[in-house]
Parts: structure tokens; C-alpha cells; sequence
């Protein structure tokens, strides 16, 4: 029985190799029928037997010829029996990859190492079997034998499982992820920057060189261009008809779908890129920056490019040690912050402070950390060309910030030894073209700030059209687009209140600015309006118009500042009626405080009636002489804000004999009308007065055009003028 | 007395280090076990400050425009045309969806829809859609990135603004500005790593208080720091008349050493943040009127950020100062523009909002990004939450209001790592976030992820928990980091 199922498997094994044989030199024209694809399919299962198997009996063979095996029976009909069995199967696992590998799916190098060593593995295996018992085989070729199937089969083995799995399968956890090089949105092309990392991420674990699924490549555009074994890949400028798009867009249980159910799947967007691409004609030497403002390829590209700022802060790995510990504290002090970049980074940043503590030696004593400062912000100190050359010494640096310092250019060339300095910031200094040309041929910067330096910009648009892969910042040139227009000047009086003549003095921020005012009630304009020298001299009540002008500035809005002499205070004042009291979420501020409302009405500086008359009783210890009582309102439409039917001054010595004085009716508010603070005077004859009782009387409801018709409107006022 | 202090001291030590002992090492074992990294956590039982970045910070500063009162995401950068062409008729009940209302439109019979007064055009690498009101952030969008699908859990002014500057919404914790000057500490020891400045506009506003730039439990020298306009930015700094610096520094020094003696006997860690801090004020006194001194600023800044930006207490001068502290190390830069609130007269108002803060926003971003420090410098625009998208009180085509709405709302972030761009979506009635929605923690853990803290472990132990800025949520948004 046993020797019959030995003789049945030389034979199979014999049948097997020439079939082998046969497969391999048929090759391509050979088609495997459907029926059989399925065992060409088990190829992935069968295969792990004849691989355990193999090793074993290598194990065996190795060992076989050593004195104390020699003898053993078992040993050598075990050994014998086990290197047949595990080259029969592994022959047939040969057949059903070969099979396999007639399916569209594979191609690429990857597949014919695998071919080979796999057929290799089968014959050397047959070769070991069919020779071992021959007189010149001794334990020497035994040996060679064993270790050379165990390699062959090693190798077989790995080429297969990168096949299935991918590159760096095992290892892909623990390994860093490939970084895609970041391209600014100013250098990217279309498809080198944009179309070409799509297909790197989402498609290449099966279409690369090696593996080549399909017959399709996507490392490159001319494989791109090629397409795989179904057709070209695309009809530039027709996504509809395009292999592609149709592939990306058929439903996830489509065994066409791509890319495979399991894979990562294209996200919306990435899809969205693929067919604007398309529909423009697929173009492969485009800028992106070429395409227009409007543009979506161009749109949803640039979510995918880096800005720059990024490029130059980059991770990375630091290949310095850490610096000591103690030193770093040691060199922290109030004026220099040395600090590491994150926990467990060698990387140091280092900033330093105040000016007037700064020399040389600052920079000096950081020599036992030269090699970790990474980051290097002296912004504002008073370094100079020759300090640069101690900078040169921190050889690591990454990013140095000499902005406002006194750096002329001179030492630029210093900071070419550093050959890992990304970004230079140098605005504010007196560089000049010369040294930055000098210092930025051949440097190894990345972003160049020069904004406020003597280079004109000129030399900076030569500079940028020279070194068109460094960002170089020569300021903001639209300055122009910002409204530069200036500020009404600053009074020296608060209030619109005076008791005695005064100066009056105006004051603007911005220096060389002309300050033109009128006391007419005229727009004071550019030219004729007095222009103001010296303080303004106030006696009367008058209305001031006020316009800040200067060269290259636009002029300010107008300010109208009235002022009011009330040369009498009341020793007491008391409401006969109550104001509202919540209107400004408090109490009612006071109408002889010299505390003037303004059109923001919410500032809690204005009373406000409502469902009362405004009605207030003044009371003087010592009679005065009066002529004239003024009360200021507001008129604010939007805010339901109307003047007073009426005014009303009574006066007399006390408040049981008093008698009209006179009376005020201020003009009705009109549609439109804008809003508009107004004193409501009332003059009579010069007379001597103990009590003063002023009346308003509110409207009761808002006009019909208002948008709050109906309602009551309020009545606000601030303030009582008492000469 | 002396001898109670001293038993007390050794009772708690015995204690500690029985529990330690028996419980302690069988559980630090199990611990290590469960929580892999419980042992690489930033901090340590001490509640130590880590001070140095878990991973490498893409930005160092921040500079924080808060919008306070909210400004409407539907006038600025959420551009809804279908608000228009629905203009007065309700807003569906299926939209809404049973979202809360304020008390203030709680009672309103209708929900009229009401588009914006203001028209919008597309700009930029992005093609983002931002309204007329903002023509100089628009100049700047390809360095912006507008985030559209904000969303909150507070509907009033004061919660929710202490949720975003606290992560949660009553008001006891460490603001973000505190969070970051305790996970880093200071760059410039010169200066506070926290400092705040607050400006208003003419619009209807909201107070703002010093709770929003609290250390809450965190050691005191992390306190927000206000600047203010007057002659005194700093109060209190300036030395009294007829003292001078030397007498100054003797004091601090016998001052330092009765603390110090104090310390040894009470070890309140507050005593030293109290020595602490009256150094740096020491340090302040010349610092800060260096950093204050706007005179030296060139024309072209002057003109960029506005006229205004030397009247100071204005939006415009605090963003110039904002740049200045920034470029000096501070590492939190909070700003506060009061005026947002516009419940009604919103076009009115919102222009004279929008005309304060535009230019100066565009010009700081500007004059960053020439001095080259955006990379570094991480810019924030945005209020506490967005407005409904229908009309609070009486509408008219010009007049309108706008009541508080959480579910949406549109802030923008610049520089330090963020990526330009659009991000997330609101549906069409600017109702809802129906794409990639930004939580506040999200937001949080986003800005505390870009300047190298990770959001789960900077904690602190307080009252027997620990405690983040992002409380128990939050997750970065990688799409937007470059």
C-alpha cells in the first residue's frame, strides 16, 4: 500500500514538473479556462503547506547524513517520504499560480520574481528528491541543498506576500508614513502636484511598477498616459467616456469598482479633481496658478497644496542629541527665553528681550547649546553685521528673526554656513540688494521677509522673478486698497458746557496733519476754512465744525461740536415729574450734571419721557439774573426719539408765584429726517429769578409715516441751560 | 500652636503614605495596565504645570478678535440668497425643529425669514462668499479660513461666552488664555502670558467682565491681564510719586523675604504666584510703556490699520497693540469688541460694527504676515454664537433684528497651521450645520492642539477631579490644520 501511494506520487511529481514546464514555455498563449480559475484562485491558500512542509524536510536533510540519523530507519523513510509529499504539493501550489497569474489582474516585476523563484523552489526540490539517493551525494551536497531550497523558498515567499499585501506590509505600523513632498500653490503643476499624489495614495499599492494590476501604472505620466491592459485610462476632455471616472463612479458592490471595496476609498473631492481634470483635456504641464481665479479644478486643488508658512514649519526629525538640561535652565533668564519645541524634542527655541541688556555675550553664552537652537528670534535688538557670525555658529538653525535690528547686510554671508536655515526675516533693517542677492543665490532659504528694507520694489520683483521657488515678502502692496482716511482731531473739553471763557485747543494723533474748523456753521473745507494754530478763544455759545486734512490721507468726517455757556447752576433741582426710569437700564441721569448725550442715545447720558411731561423745578438760594433758559434734546427717528410739542419757562421767587416767561415750539420732525441734537432756547427780559420751573410737553404718539406709529415716542434731553 | 502645625504636617504625611503604600502601588500597577499612558501624562499628581508643548507647535501666539454680542453669521460670511427670496414668509416648523427661543422673541406670534440687507460676492483661492460690510477681509481671505458650521449650547450672552472662553458655562474655571499660559508658560518673562484689551463699538452691546479672563483654580500669575486705554495702560503699574526704582527694588526684596518666611510656614503655593507677580510688575514698569509707544509706527501701518489706531480704546489701536504685544512674546492676546447685538436696527448698526473691526482685523493679518510672523502667529475672529435667520420685532427690508441663535454661526481663524479656506456647511435657511460641524470644544481642542498641547492632557486636579479645558468632548479638526 505504501509503496504504491510512493510510486503514485513520483509519478504525479514527474507529471507535474513537465506540465510546469509546458505552462511556462506556452506562456501567453495559454488561456485558462473559467472552470479552472477557481484552483488558480487557491493558490494564496494551498501555498503555506508546501512552505512548512519544505522547511521541514530541508531541517531533515540537512541533518540526514550525521552519524547518529544514518541508522535510524525512521529518521530516513520519514525524511525521504515528507521531501516527496512537500514537493508534490508544492508543485501543484506552482500550477495554481501559474494559473493564477494568467488573470488580468497581476502583472509587473514583482510577479515574475515571484514566478521564478517559485518554480525554482519546485525543481530544486524534484532534483534534491530524484538525486538524493545517487552514490556522490554526501552530506556536503545535502547541506548545500538544504540551506540554497530554504532561501530560494524565503525569497518565493516574500516576493508572494508583497504581492497580496503590499510593500512593507508588516512593518507599515511601526514605520513612518511616506511623506508626500508639500508644494506651494505657487510652484504646483496640476498633475505632478495635484492629480499624480492622488493616484500615489489612493491607488499605488496595486499599480505600481512592480505589481501593476491590470496592466496599469500610475507612477508617472507617460504609464498614465499608457493605460492598462482594458485601454487607456482616459479621453482627454470627455470624463463621461472615460475608463477612469467610470471605474471610480460604479456602486461599491461592483467588482469593477475601484478602488477596491476594502481599500481606501477617493474621497468626494479627490473625484471632483480627477474629472475637471479630465474635462480640461487631462493637461500634464499646467501651473495650477495658470488656471483661472474661478476656476474648480483650481479651487479644489488648492486645498490640497500646503501654503508655504507650513513647508517652513515643518516636523521633523532633529539628528542632534538633546542638549543638558542644566544648561537650559542655566541660560533662561528674565530677558532670554531658551525653551525646547515639545517634550522629548532635542530642539530648542531661543528669544531674547530688552534691548538695553543686549551685547554680544548673550549670544556667546549659548555656545553649549549651539547645536540645538533650532528657532532664533532677536527681533528688535541691536544686533549687528558682525553678531551674525556668532549666529553662524548655531548650526542648526531652522528659522532666524533679525527684524527692526541693526543688521545692514555685510554679515549675510556668514549665515550661508547654516545650511538648514529655512526662513529669514529681515524687515525693518537697512539690507540692501547687493548683500540679499548675494546671500540668497545658492542659500538653502525658503521664505525671505524684506518688507521695509532699502530694497525698492524693483529689486524685490527682480528677486522674486530670480528665485522663484523661495517666497520672498517685499510688503504689502495694496496699501491703497486700505481707506487711509483720518480721524476728527481731539478736543481738550469734554463737555459741551462752559461757565467762563475759555481756550479751546485741538490735537490730532497723526503728526502734520492741518486742522480746519468754521464757528459760522459752514463745512470747513480744504482750503479756506481756518486752519487751526493756536487755541480757539470761547465766550459766546457757538457751533464748532471741525475736518482733519493731510497729503495723502483722506480727509475726516466733519465733527460738530456746539458749546453752551450756562453761567448758572441751581443750588437744588427736582423733577416734578418723573423720567422713565429702565429706558437706559437705570436711573435717569441728572440735567445739570454738564453730562451731554450724543446721537448713541444708550449711553445712559439722556433722560427720557415717555408717558410723563418733562417738568423741573430749580431752585436758587441767592436771586440771579436771567435772561435766557435752554434745554438740549435729540430728535433720533429710528429710535422713536421726538423733540417737544412745547417748552415752557416759568420763573418767580418761589414756586407758589411764578408766571410764564416764555415759550419754545421746536419745528415737527419730518420723514427722513436725520438725527440732530438741538437747543431749545427761550430769551425774555433780564430779571431776577429765585425759581426756575421748566415745562415740556411730549407728543403723544408717533406720527403716521413713522414705522412705529401709534406708539408714544420719547423724548429725551440732557441738560438745562441756565445765563 | 507651633507644635499643632508641625503634628498636622506629619499626620498627613503619615496618612499620604500609608494609602500610598497599600493602596497605591497595587493600583499605579492595574493603572498601567488599563491606561497605557497613564505614565506619560503632562502632569503629574502635583499638578505641576507641563510648560513645555506635548508635540511641536505650529503656532506660538495667539491673537483673539472676540466679537462680542455676536455678530450675524448671515450678514458677514454665511451667504444665504434663499432668505431673500423667502423674505417675510415663516420659518418652517421642520427647521427649526423645536430649537429653543430666548425669552426675548419666546413670545413672538411669527418667525418672519429675512435675508440680508447687505449683498455678497465670492473671493479668493476659496471662492468664499463674504458680504459688502467686509471689503478688507475679503482682500484677505486666501489667508483666512472661514469656519461656517460653528455651533454652541448657550442661547444667552454671559453663558455662552464663559463656555467659549472656559469650556463650560457657569463661571468657576480657567479661561483658555489662562489654560495656555499654564501648558506653556511665558515667553517673555517681561510681560503676562495673558493679557486682555477691550474696545466697543457703537452698536448695542454686552458687558464683558474679568471672569472671562480668569486662572479660576489654576495658580494666579496665569490671570488675564487688562490693558486699558487711559494714560495708565497698565493700573497700578507706574510707580507712586517720590518713590524710586531703587527704593522700589529694596522694598520688593524685604517684601520677597517676609513671603518667602511665610511660605516656609503655611506652603500656600498662592504666596509665591504673589512674589511672582510683584516681580514682573517690577519688570513691567519698563517694558510695558516700550510696547505701548505706538510714535515709532510708520506711516503705512498707521494707514492699514486705520487712523484710529492711535486713539487708543479704539478696535483698531488695540489690534496695533495686540501686533506689538504679540511680536513680544505674550503668548494670549484677547480682545473684546462690545457692540454685536443686534436684536433690532441690525443693518443700521451691524455697518458701524463692521466698518470698527474690518480693516483693522485685514491690516493685523497683514502686518504679520510681512514681518513674517502669521506662520506662528494663530489669529481668531468670532462671537459667542450666531443670529436667527428670522426677524426679532417689526421687519422691514432696511430694518430688521436678529435674536441669538446656537446652532450655527461663522467665525474665522488665520496663520499658525490653519489652513486657508471654507469649512462646513449650513443648510439653506442658515439654520442648521449640515456639514462638519464645529462643536466649541472642537474649537478649543483645535487651538490648543495647534500651539502643542494635546486637549486631553493638559489637566488640572481640582476639588478631587481633574479638570480640561474641554471639559469631556472635543476633538481637533484636522481638515482645517495644514
Amino acid at each position: 500500500m505504501r509503496l504504491t501511494l510512493k510510486s503514485f506520487a513520483e509519478n504525479l511529481l514527474v507529471a507535474a514538473d513537465v506540465f510546469i514546464v509546458f505552462l511556462l514555455i506556452a506562456g501567453s498563449s495559454v488561456i485558462v479556462p473559467m472552470w479552472l480559475m477557481p484552483i488558480g484562485r487557491m493558490h494564496p491558500l494551498l501555498l503555506h503547506f508546501p512552505i512548512v512542509l519544505l522547511m521541514l524536510a530541508m531541517v531533515l536533510e540537512y541533518f540526514r547524513f550525521k552519524s547518529i540519523y544514518t541508522q535510524e530507519h525512521l529518521y530516513q523513510s520519514f525524511a525521504s517520504g515528507l521531501l516527496l509529499t512537500s514537493v508534490v504539493f508544492s508543485a501543484i501550489t506552482v500550477i495554481m499560480g501559474l494559473f493564477l497569474s494568467k488573470e488580468s489582474a497581476y502583472g509587473g516585476s514583482l510577479l515574475n520574481w515571484h514566478k521564478w523563484t517559485g518554480v525554482s523552489v519546485v525543481f530544486l526540490g524534484s532534483l534534491i528528491y530524484w538525486c538524493r539517493n545517487a552514490l556522490w551525494y554526501k552530506a556536503s551536497a545535502a547541506k548545500t541543498g538544504a540551506v540554497l531550497l530554504t532561501l530560494v523558498l524565503i525569497i518565493t515567499g516574500h516576493y508572494g506576500a508583497t504581492l497580496t499585501h503590499g510593500d512593507n506590509f508588516v512593518l507599515e505600523p511601526v514605520s513612518k508614513p511616506k511623506a508626500i513632498p508639500k508644494v506651494p500653490i505657487e510652484q504646483a503643476m496640476v498633475f505632478e502636484n495635484v492629480i499624480l499624489p492622488i493616484f500615489t495614495q489612493k491607488c499605488l499599492s496595486c499599480h505600481n511598477l512592480e505589481k501593476a494590476k491590470g496592466g496599469l501604472v500610475l507612477t508617472d505620466a507617460q504609464s498614465v498616459i499608457k493605460g492598462g491592459k482594458t485601454g487607456p485610462l482616459y479621453v482627454p476632455g470627455n470624463a463621461q467616456m472615460s475608463l477612469l471616472l467610470q471605474r471610480i463612479h460604479l456602486p461599491m458592490d461592483e467588482k469593477k469598482h475601484m478602488p477596491p471595496k476594502d481599500e481606501a476609498q477617493l474621497t468626494n473631492d479627490e473625484m471632483d479633481i480627477l474629472k475637471f481634470w479630465v474635462q480640461q483635456n487631462a493637461e500634464l504641464k499646467k501651473k495650477v496658478l495658470e488656471l483661472a481665479d474661478t476656476d474648480s479644478l483650481r479651487i479644489l486643488a488648492a486645498t490640497y497644496l500646503t501654503p508655504i508658512e507650513a513647508i517652513i514649519e515643518e516636523e521633523e526629525d532633529y539628528d542632534f542629541s538633546a542638549a543638558n538640561e542644566e544648561d537650559v535652565k542655566k541660560l533662561n533668564n528674565n530677558y532670554r527665553s531658551v525653551s525646547p519645541l515639545a517634550k522629548n524634542s532635542p530642539a530648542l527655541s531661543v528669544t531674547i528681550f530688552n534691548k538695553g541688556s543686549f551685547k554680544l555675550s548673550v549670544l556667546k553664552e549659548l555656545e553649549p547649546i549651539r547645536k540645538q537652537i533650532i528657532s532664533l528670534n532677536l527681533s528688535g535688538m541691536p544686533v549687528s553685521d558682525e553678531y551674525l557670525k556668532q549666529i553662524s555658529e548655531f548650526i542648526n538653525l531652522r528659522k532666524l528673526n533679525l527684524n527692526f535690528t541693526m543688521v545692514k547686510g555685510g554679515g549675510l554671508k556668514y549665515l550661508k554656513k547654516l545650511a538648514s536655515l529655512r526662513a529669514l526675516s529681515l524687515s525693518g533693517t537697512d539690507v540692501t540688494f547687493k548683500f540679499v542677492n548675494e546671500y540668497t543665490a545658492n542659500s538653502t532659504i525658503k521664505r525671505l521677509i524684506l518688507w521695509e528694507t532699502k530694497l525698492n520694489p524693483a529689486e524685490i520683483k527682480q528677486l522674486q522673478k530670480q528665485y522663484i521657488k523661495i517666497l520672498i515678502v517685499g510688503g504689502f502692496d495694496g496699501i491703497g486698497q486700505f481707506s487711509s482716511k483720518l480721524n476728527p482731531p481731539k478736543l481738550n473739553v469734554e463737555s459741551s458746557l462752559f461757565k467762563q471763557a475759555f481756550n479751546l485747543e485741538l490735537k490730532h494723533v497723526i503728526k502734520g496733519v492741518e486742522i480746519r474748523y468754521t464757528l459760522d456753521g459752514s463745512d470747513p473745507d480744504s482750503l479756506k476754512a481756518m486752519l487751526y494754530k493756536n487755541p480757539i478763544p470761547v465766550s459766546t455759545n457757538i457751533v464748532l465744525k471741525i475736518r482733519s486734512y493731510k497729503k495723502g490721507w483722506i480727509s475726516s468726517d466733519m465733527i460738530e461740536f456746539p458749546l453752551y455757556k450756562s453761567s448758572y447752576k441751581p443750588d437744588s433741582i427736582s423733577n416734578v415729574l418723573l423720567p422713565e426710569e429702565n429706558l437706559n437700564g437705570g436711573r435717569a441721569p441728572a440735567l445739570i450734571d454738564a453730562q451731554f448725550g450724543t446721537v448713541n442715545i444708550f449711553q445712559g447720558r439722556w433722560a427720557g419721557y415717555i408717558k410723563n411731561n418733562m417738568e423741573t423745578l430749580m431752585l436758587f438760594k441767592q436771586p440771579v439774573l436771567v435772561q435766557s433758559v435752554g434745554l438740549n434734546a435729540i430728535r433720533h427717528l429710528e429710535n422713536n426719539a421726538l423733540l417737544p410739542q412745547v417748552v415752557e419757562v416759568w420763573g418767580g421767587k418761589d414756586s407758589r408765584h411764578l408766571k410764564l416767561l416764555g415759550t419754545n415750539h421746536p419745528t415737527a420732525a419730518k420723514k427722513g429726517d436725520q438725527p440732530l441734537i438741538v437747543t431749545m432756547e427761550i430769551q425774555f427780559k433780564p430779571q431776577l429769578l429765585s425759581c426756575i420751573k421748566l415745562v415740556a410737553k411730549t407728543i403723544k404718539k408717533l406720527p403716521q409715516w413713522h414705522p412705529g406709529k401709534g406708539n408714544p415716542p420719547v423724548l429725551f434731553v440732557d441738560e438745562i441751560l441756565i445765563n | 500652636m507651633e507644635k499643632n502645625f508641625l503634628e498636622h504636617g506629619l499626620n498627613f504625611n503619615r496618612r499620604r503614605f500609608l494609602s500610598k503604600l497599600s493602596l497605591g502601588l497595587g493600583s499605579v500597577a492595574l493603572g498601567s495596565l488599563l491606561i497605557p499612558d497613564l505614565f506619560t501624562s503632562a502632569m503629574d499628581e502635583a499638578g505641576l504645570p507641563p510648560g513645555i508643548p506635548d508635540f511641536a507647535p505650529k503656532a506660538k501666539r495667539v491673537i483673539y478678535l472676540f466679537q462680542n454680542g455676536a455678530p450675524s453669521q448671515l450678514e458677514s460670511f454665511d451667504y444665504k440668497p434663499k432668505l431673500r427670496e423667502m423674505m417675510g414668509q415663516e420659518l418652517p416648523a421642520s427647521v427649526r425643529a423645536g430649537q429653543r427661543l430666548t425669552g426675548m422673541t419666546a413670545n413672538q406670534a411669527s418667525f418672519p425669514l429675512v435675508g440680508s440687507f447687505y449683498d455678497f460676492k465670492q473671493y479668493g483661492q476659496s471662492r468664499a462668499w463674504i458680504s459688502d460690510l467686509f471689503p478688507h477681509t475679503a482682500k484677505v481671505v486666501d489667508d483666512i479660513c472661514i469656519i461656517r458650521s460653528m455651533h454652541t449650547e448657550a442661547i444667552n450672552h454671559d453663558p455662552a461666552l464663559t463656555f467659549f472662553q472656559t469650556g463650560a458655562q457657569q463661571g468657576n474655571r480657567p479661561s483658555m488664555g489662562a489654560w495656555l499660559s499654564y501648558g506653556l508658560g511665558s515667553e517673555n518673562k517681561n510681560l503676562p502670558a495673558f493679557t486682555v484689551l477691550l474696545s466697543r463699538g457703537k452698536g448695542n452691546g454686552q458687558g464683558v467682565y474679568s471672569k472671562l479672563w480668569t486662572n479660576g483654580f489654576l495658580d494666579s500669575t496665569h490671570q488675564g491681564v487688562q490693558f486699558s486705554a487711559g494714560e495708565d495702560p497698565v493700573l497700578y503699574l507706574k510707580d507712586p510719586d517720590g518713590l524710586n526704582r531703587f527704593e522700589r527694588r529694596k522694598m520688593l526684596d524685604k517684601l520677597a523675604e517676609m513671603n518667602s518666611i511665610s511660605y516656609k510656614e503655611f506652603g500656600d503655593p498662592e504666596i509665591n504666584a504673589k512674589v511672582q507677580q510683584y516681580e514682573m510688575a517690577y519688570r513691567m514698569q519698563t517694558a510695558v510703556p516700550e510696547i505701548t509707544d505706538v510714535s515709532k509706527e510708520p506711516d503705512d501701518i498707521i494707514k492699514m490699520y486705520g487712523s484710529d489706531c492711535l486713539v487708543p480704546g479704539t478696535f483698531s489701536a488695540n489690534c496695533l497693540l495686540a501686533r506689538k504685544l504679540s511680536e513680544n512674546g505674550v503668548r494670549f492676546v484677547q480682545l473684546y469688541h462690545q457692540g454685536w447685538d443686534q436684536h433690532g436696527n441690525l443693518p443700521n448698526e451691524m455697518a458701524g460694527q463692521a466698518k470698527d473691526v474690518d480693516q483693522a482685523s485685514a491690516a493685523l493679518i497683514t502686518d504679520l504676515k510681512q514681518r513674517g510672523l502669521l506662520d506662528e502667529t494663530l489669529v481668531i475672529w468670532g462671537g459667542e454664537f450666531g443670529r436667527t435667520n428670522y426677524s426679532q420685532g417689526a421687519m422691514t427690508k432696511e430694518n430688521y433684528g436678529r435674536d441669538h441663535h446656537p446652532r450655527c454661526f461663522s467665525i474665522w481663524m488665520a496663520g499658525g497651521g490653519i489652513k486657508p479656506g471654507v469649512y462646513g456647511e449650513t443648510d439653506e435657511f442658515g439654520y442648521n450645520v449640515i456639514k462638519d460641524p464645529v462643536h466649541v470644544h472642537d474649537f478649543q481642542a483645535t487651538v490648543l492642539h495647534q500651539l502643542g498641547l494635546n486637549h486631553e492632557k493638559l489637566i488640572f486636579k481640582h476639588l478631587g477631579r481633574r479638570y480640561r479645558l474641554t471639559d469631556v468632548s472635543g476633538k481637533v479638526i484636522k481638515d482645517i490644520i495644514a
